[in-house]
């Protein structure tokens, strides 16, 4: 039986890739990759989970032994912050699109041929 | 003392946070600060190739103090030695570039997207830690993508948002690959995650699953088949000193961090079939860009897709398997950022000089512009592999390593690619030199660092050997794995 956090995860993963392939609009495709990158970060964080421990704080009651794997969080720590970073150097290129060309259709830009 | 390597990353990152203070004082000694910094940049590099290669050993930088596993670890090994060298130095040319070329505001910000390019690239290849390799993947790219954007129009705007796209998806694919990989074995570290390998630790679906996808996150920066739409359309939109450094370097890195993954697992089972993978798509890298450029009209845009032809050469050369492959491999790739070096600089020059990229402002170049005009003929009669050209050794030993791991179809596919490769090539050069009128026009000084470019092509071409001897020591750095293994000292945990 495979784990909610997993299929949840890759459904995440999934429904992400379907918008950015299906969509037409440059902000549906944008909202797809932040679903996609959300999915990403929860299959990481799932990994690094051991059921029934608690969070990898080191207080009075909880050592290293009664903690999930801190790795995947550092991890996911860096790519939220670059996932946001991504997002928001596409949106500024989205308003230049909607300034140059008067629409956020990826069907009507296209002055780029080759 | 080998920590002073550490400056190739920490340099360019101090020196881009400095830029804005620098602006507030005077604008005008922003492009001076950007040639100083890449000229002490290649003195680094240059100090580190000369410490690697004559000591043979890798250097070795803990982060932090923490020995690997716990901590990153940098590993300047040959390779790493080598590009950080041709970062630099390509660089430094760009930055001269940069006097002329970059005319639109905000200067500030393209000297601290340029210098964070350089920094991502150089630390793509001497990292040690595949998570941090995804960390620098991403420096590089979203300072590439800012990049792409720079001039403003329609159409940089257009490129970049390709290219934010299929980045976007590329690397989350990636970190899904690291994020298996790390499930499976426990480790980031490039060195512990062989020895894993090695000692057959590695579930074979794993191994299969997470390199497929660590190979389609890099295929989208190392410009590989299906995912490559959107770098012809960067190359025409981009600034051009940066199609110079996209071209000469980013690639690289991108394709050097998918040949150290890929051989990192080589002990894996199902192995052979991820090589498989790799290979058709080099394969079709190549014929699809030779092709498409055949049909372009605008020189820029053409010599993008040249690009990513020789590009598909060296993934091939990647995905045999064998340490000639892997040797000629890295050796195409120092003859190919010599040669594209040259030629997007010489592109983007006549481009700056006289307005445009199309195939018509080419028409008479030789009477016009005669060095810039001999620098670029010398750079595409070397592209196509003419012998006495540094390039036709490197395809020439791809070709025979293609051949010795039994591979006669992508040879021959790829011999025929090389024979449109020639096609479009010398039309170009026949526009260039026996057509058209022009009066002259005078070329500036760094028409002279076009020249030395082209006279190192034709030196290397005319003495192969010691470049052969080199890109053989790097090709062993990514091939001989186990002293890979060896030479990072992992410390052991209970």
């Amino acid at each position: 039986m495979i784990s909610a956090y997993y299929f949840g995860a890759i459904s995440l993963i999934l429904i992400g890739l379907y918008a950015v392939l299906v969509k037409k609009n440059i902000l549906k495709i944008l909202i797809g990759l932040s679903i996609m990158e959300t999915g990403v970060n929860l299959l990481l964080i799932s990994i690094g989970y051991v059921s029934g421990r608690s969070a990898p704080i080191l207080s009075e009651g909880i050592g290293p032994l009664q903690a999930v794997d801190p790795i995947p969080q550092a991890l996911v720590l860096t790519a939220i912050v670059i996932g946001v970073a991504t997002t928001a150097m596409a949106l500024s290129v989205a308003i230049i699109l909607y300034e140059k060309y008067g629409t956020l259709n990826i069907e009507e830009i296209r002055r780029l041929r080759g | 003392m080998s920590q002073v390597a550490s400056l190739l990353i920490a340099l360019p990152l101090i020196s881009a946070f400095f830029v804005p203070v620098l602006k507030q004082i005077r604008k005008s000694l922003i492009f001076p600060y950007l040639v100083i910094i890449t000229l002490i940049q290649t003195g680094i590099a240059g100090w580190v190739f000369y410490e690697v290669y004559t000591t043979g050993k890798p250097i070795l930088i803990y982060a932090g103090g923490w020995k690997p596993p716990v901590g990153i670890n940098l590993y300047i090994g040959h390779f790493a030695a080598l590009f950080a060298l041709v970062i630099a130095i390509v660089s430094f040319l760009t930055a001269l570039f940069s006097f002329k070329a970059i005319n639109v505001e905000p200067v500030d910000k393209y000297a601290m997207l340029f210098l964070l390019l350089m920094l991502g690239a150089t630390g793509m290849i001497a990292t040690g830690d595949i998570f941090n390799l995804f960390v620098f993947m991403e420096i590089t790219a979203i300072t590439a993508y800012a990049l792409t954007a720079y001039n403003k129009t329609g159409e940089a705007a257009e490129a970049s948002m390709k290219y934010i796209v299929l980045g976007g998806i590329g690397s989350s694919f990636f970190l899904v690959g690291v994020a298996l990989l790390y499930g499976a074995t426990g480790t980031l570290n490039m060195a512990q995650l062989a020895e894993f390998a090695s000692e057959g630790n590695i579930a074979p679906v794993v191994a299969q699953v997470g390199l497929a996808l660590v190979i389609f996150g890099l295929a989208v920066e190392a410009e590989l088949f299906p995912l490559n739409a959107w770098a012809p359309d960067a190359y025409q939109a981009a600034p051009h000193p940066i199609t110079a450094m996209f071209s000469a370097f980013v690639v690289k890195a991108g394709l050097y961090a998918m040949a150290r993954i890929l051989y990192l697992l080589q002990d894996a089972q199902g192995w052979s079939s991820v090589l498989k993978l790799l290979l058709i798509m080099a394969t079709l890298t190549v014929i699809f860009a030779e092709l498409s450029a055949l049909r372009q009209k605008d020189v820029k845009r053409m010599i993008a897709y040249s690009s990513i032809g020789q590009i598909g050469l060296i993934a091939l050369a990647f995905s045999l398997g064998t340490e000639a492959g892997v040797s000629a491999g890295v050796f195409h790739m120092l003859n190919h950022a010599i040669v594209k070096a040259l030629m997007f600089l010489a592109i983007g020059y006549v481009g700056v000089t006289l307005g445009g990229t199309r195939l018509e402002n080419f028409e008479g170049l030789g009477k016009k512009m005669p060095l810039t005009a001999f620098a670029l003929s010398v750079g595409a009669v070397s592209t196509v592999g003419v012998p006495l050209f540094n390039v036709f050794w490197s395809k020439f030993r791809i070709i025979v390593a293609t051949l010795q791991a039994g591979h006669v179809w992508p040879a021959a596919l790829v011999l025929f690619a090389s024979v449109v490769e020639a096609v479009y090539y010398f039309r170009l050069l026949h526009l260039i030199w026996f057509s058209g009128e022009g009066e002259r026009v005078r070329e500036s000084w760094f028409v002279v660092f076009l020249i030395i470019l082209a006279l190192l092509i034709i030196a290397i071409g005319v003495y192969p050997t010691p470049a052969w001897e080199i890109a053989k020591r790097a090709g062993s750095d990514i091939f001989a794995v186990a002293n890979y293994i060896k030479n990072v000292p992992l410390i052991r945990l209970g």
